[in-house]
């Protein structure tokens, strides 16, 4: 919009006088008026209206790239407003080659036009895949811009993998004036087609289709009403939060999970080969040798706690690491540890202290005596000794697998320990004919024990021994990158050497061609390839040198 | 709805006690809890492993001390005390009611033995494990007698001649018999079969007015006859016997030989070979034990602790070798090597 006044020097009649005939319409009177005045104007200047991008969202792409995530952009704008947007928060940049498919001629669907225009923009497709093939230089970027009516076309069946193709190779893509329809289809096509995790993240309702087809949908709640919101598994305020919902809780969420997943292998594993390994020693008849109780109580009461704060508590590195080291991430998408060997190794864990433990059990309390007054074991007070251990056992791996400890994770470890010796005294405690064989098994049976005790002090150690010396192994030999991050902030070497810090923040980022920093680094190139250009120049010039044929370079 | 990061405002409004609670409310629900956060270093690792051995390794030894400090005699009687003439027919000798199955045995003592004395029978080969067997019980009737009737899971010893059978079940239908009596050169030992079962067995499990009723009537004897005369909580053999054991070879209290014995004793048992084991190739065999402060004789205990104690050594010498030769420096900047990227 421009401003310009127009200035009037002399008064000027401005309507014509009532009462002449009202022929001319108030409209047709307006038009007068304004041809009259609209002339010797002086431009004073313009205001145009920006629709700005959210805050904080060129900072939150930028860091979502160096996490090495791929984006996509779909959005029911025009090209122009799209690239724009794809300028501002630097998903294109001076430098990138644009490749944009789009209608030659405008067509009507009539059946000739529409083969031809299918095949107009398969072609297209081709070529551009094929320039991208033949492209040497590995810091060339490309960006795809298409529209949605060249997406009806392209998104057929014939045309689609094509199109996905190319997409997948290109640093960011750029879908403008597409249908609500249409992105879910992209979507899908993108989901099913590369068979990575797809997240879509949109405000309006016409991000509905798209929230839903992804794998994980966010929506953002504001301006345009909560649709978006209503349809999507996470809501979060402001698009730059989606930053912290990955980096931070993706990466949190998929280490505890793993870790916990793994751990109940574990878990069950070594409490039910235990009782299992027993049955050879009855016939097979299935008598437990641990009472009713102890199973019911397994599960549920003693060995529960522990592992849900690990899930909800367990922090590998703190929050602000995880947002300064993007690259941390790629934990998850390449599955680091949820692999078979982690499992496999957990489960194998699990058995080995089944063996362990049935077997220490079982050849201390043998056939003699094992108090000082002479008394032998019954199968109770066996299979009491034997789930003291698996508690134990059990109870401080995982306090061993835990690298965060705060108050909950401390009270609900030890906490479990201490509520089976309680539950055990208490239980003991009623009378014989809701306790059973368990009457006063620990205050008289087993306490006085010596041997009890030291059995249990022994089956901890055996049982975390091998676990303590392999994680001990992998620290010293071949740590994993949280594991040097924990040390850096361990001994606050972050503190006393920041350069070093900075400098490892800065290697921590995934290889990405989007994202203002990656515009920066691209500038960076650019002079310094300029710079020995004219070093080259400047040597020819002054004759010291031949000819010093430096790299080329794209001309940008 | 993710809470918008920073919005300390409405915590300056808050009184001072609530203000302590909603910051801690604050912390756990942005997971700002304070933590300790602890880091396996090449110290610790060293250090934890040396520990572990510099404990394992004495409490191996004196465990094992204790154990050799148990001394035992082990007889194994059940082969041996059948006369020559029934030795290929050994059922037959055992179920024979009218033949009298008494049996000498000569235990040498080797090492002095120092009272009590535990004698125990040891079985081998028995099942008093298996599911159907640990099943066969009343622990009501044990306690209040012919009164509580509902004992099913007592079957097929539940009834016989239309009678109930107190106590009844199968644990205590095969109740062993077979009796000892102890002498040294010709002078008896002073022997105590009384406080052999566990104290709340007697007084909490076996009623005081519970008395053997129609017991071992039937026309299969399974083992012991009970005296009708004495409460269940006095009879000590059978408390003993109805803790059902853990494994196939299990020894049970009988007695303590309330007396020394010296190197060179030679103890002379006068046995009644009553018990059935021969149905199943089962063994008996009698012990006599003394015990130390941990129980009886058994040096796996300590010879497993001397185990772990000795690996966690050789594991902590590992790791020094390992961290002299190729010190890794803490927080290594050349990290990523592991090529996180791509």
């Amino acid at each position: 919009m421009v401003t310009a006044p127009h200035f009037i020097r002399e008064p000027v009649h401005l309507a014509t006088s009532v009462d002449e005939d009202d022929a001319l319409s108030d409209g047709q009177r307006l038009v007068e008026v304004s041809d009259m005045m609209e002339k010797e104007l002086i431009l004073v200047g313009a205001t145009a209206v920006e629709d700005k991008l959210q805050k904080g969202v060129p900072q939150c792409i930028d860091n979502l790239a160096q996490a090495g995530l791929k984006i996509w952009v779909l959005t029911g704008d025009k090209m122009e407003t799209a690239i724009n947007i794809g300028y501002a928060c630097s998903l294109l940049r001076q430098g990138m080659k644009q490749i944009s498919i789009s209608f030659a001629n405008v067509e009507e669907s009539s059946q000739n036009s529409e083969t031809a225009a299918k095949e107009s923009i398969l072609m297209q497709i081709t070529n551009a895949s094929q320039m991208i093939k033949i492209e040497k230089d590995p810091h060339a970027a490309f960006a795809l811009i298409i529209d949605g009516k060249t997406l009806t076309y392209a998104l057929k069946d014939d045309a689609k993998y094509q199109f996905l193709a190319l997409a997948v190779v290109c640093a960011s893509v750029i879908c403008c004036r597409v249908s609500p329809k249409q992105k879910a289809l992209i979507t899908r096509l993108a989901k099913e087609g590369t068979g990575k995790t797809t997240l879509a993240i949109g405000d309006g309702a016409n991000d509905v289709g798209m929230i839903q087809e992804a794998d994980i949908g966010v929506g953002i709640s504001g301006v345009e009403g909560m649709q978006a919101v209503m349809a999507s598994d996470f809501s979060i305020a402001q698009f730059r939060f989606l930053e912290r919902l990955l980096v931070v809780h993706g990466h949190w969420c998929y280490k505890r999970i793993a870790q916990m997943i793994c751990y109940f292998f574990y878990k069950n594993i070594a409490f039910g080969l235990t009782l299992f390994y027993f049955e050879a020693f009855t016939g097979f008849s299935g008598q437990s040798i641990f009472n009713d109780s102890y199973l019911l109580l397994f599960n549920v009461v003693l060995t529960s706690l522990p592992v849900i704060s690990l899930g909800v508590f367990e922090q590998d590195v703190p929050s602000d690491v995880c947002l300064e080291f993007p690259a941390l991430y790629q934990q998850g998408p390449k599955n680091l540890f949820f692999d078979w060997y982690r499992i496999l190794g957990w489960m194998g864990n699990g058995v080995y202290a089944s063996i362990v433990i049935f077997t220490l059990n079982l050849g201390i309390f043998h056939v003699q005596s094992f108090r000082s007054d002479g008394q032998t074991a019954d199968m109770n007070a066996m299979g009491t000794a034997m789930f003291t251990c698996i508690i134990w056992a059990v109870n401080v791996q995982i306090a061993l697998t835990m690298s965060h400890f705060t108050w909950i994770q401390h009270v609900m470890i030890w906490g479990s320990i201490g509520a089976w010796y309680i539950f055990l005294a208490l239980y003991g405690m009623l009378p014989p004919k809701l306790s059973g064989n368990i009457f006063h098994m620990l205050i008289e049976v087993l306490a006085p024990a010596p041997i009890f005790w030291l059995t249990t002090l022994l089956v901890i150690a055996a049982t975390t021994l091998p676990y303590l010396f392999h994680i001990s192994y992998q620290r010293s030999v071949n740590p994993l990158d949280h594991h040097i991050i924990q040390e850096i902030k361990h001994f606050k070497i972050d503190l006393e050497d920041e350069r070093m810090w900075k400098r490892e923040k800065s290697k921590a980022r995934e290889k990405t061609k989007i994202g203002f920093t990656a515009r920066v680094d691209a500038k960076i190139r650019q002079l310094r390839v300029k710079l020995q250009r004219k070093h080259s120049v400047l040597s020819v010039m002054s004759g010291t040198s031949s000819n010093d044929t430096t790299s080329n370079s794209q001309q940008t | 709805m993710m809470e918008v990061e920073g919005s300390n405002t409405w915590m300056n409004r808050s009184p001072q006690s609530s203000f302590v609670r909603s910051k801690a409310l604050y912390q756990f629900k942005q997971q700002k809890l304070p933590a300790c956060k602890p880091v396996l270093t090449p110290t610790s690792v060293i250090t934890v492993f040396m520990l572990m051995g510099f404990v394992f390794i004495p409490i191996g030894f004196v465990t094992l001390r204790a154990s050799r400090d148990a001394i035992e005699i082990v007889d194994r009687y059940d082969v041996e005390c059948i006369p020559e003439e029934y030795r290929t027919n050994k059922l037959s000798y055992i179920t024979d009611s009218s033949i009298l199955k008494n049996c000498t045995r000569y235990l040498k003592v080797q090492k002095f033995m120092k009272a009590p004395i535990f004698i125990y029978y040891q079985l081998d080969n028995y099942y008093q494990n298996h599911r159907r067997y640990v099943k066969s019980r009343s622990d009501q009737q044990l306690l209040h007698g012919q009164e509580y009737t509902h004992t099913s899971a007592c079957e097929p010893e539940e009834s016989s001649n239309g009678l109930p059978i107190v106590p009844c079940g199968l644990i205590a239908w095969s109740m062993f018999n077979d009796t000892f009596t102890f002498a040294r050169e010709s002078a008896k030992l002073k022997v105590s079969r009384s406080n052999i079962a566990w104290k709340s067995d007697r007084e909490h499990k076996f009623g005081k007015d519970v008395y053997p009723f129609n017991f071992q009537n039937g026309s299969l004897i399974g083992g012991a006859k009970l005296d009708p005369k004495v409460p269940l909580s006095d009879q000590e053999d059978f408390i003993v016997w109805m803790r059902a054991a853990a494994l196939l070879s299990f020894r049970k209290l009988y007695g303590r030989i309330e007396e020394d014995l010296e190197p060179g004793n030679v103890v002379v048992v006068n046995l009644m070979n009553n018990y059935n084991t021969y149905s199943f190739s089962g063994q008996k065999k009698l012990i006599l034990s003394t015990s130390s402060w941990l129980g009886g004789r058994n040096d796996f205990l300590g010879l497993t602790y001397l185990v772990v104690g000795a690996s966690s050594i050789v594991i902590s010498i590992i790791f020094m070798l390992l961290h002299l030769k190729n010190p890794r420096p803490y927080g290594d900047n050349s990290w990523n090597k592991k090529s996180l990227s791509s």
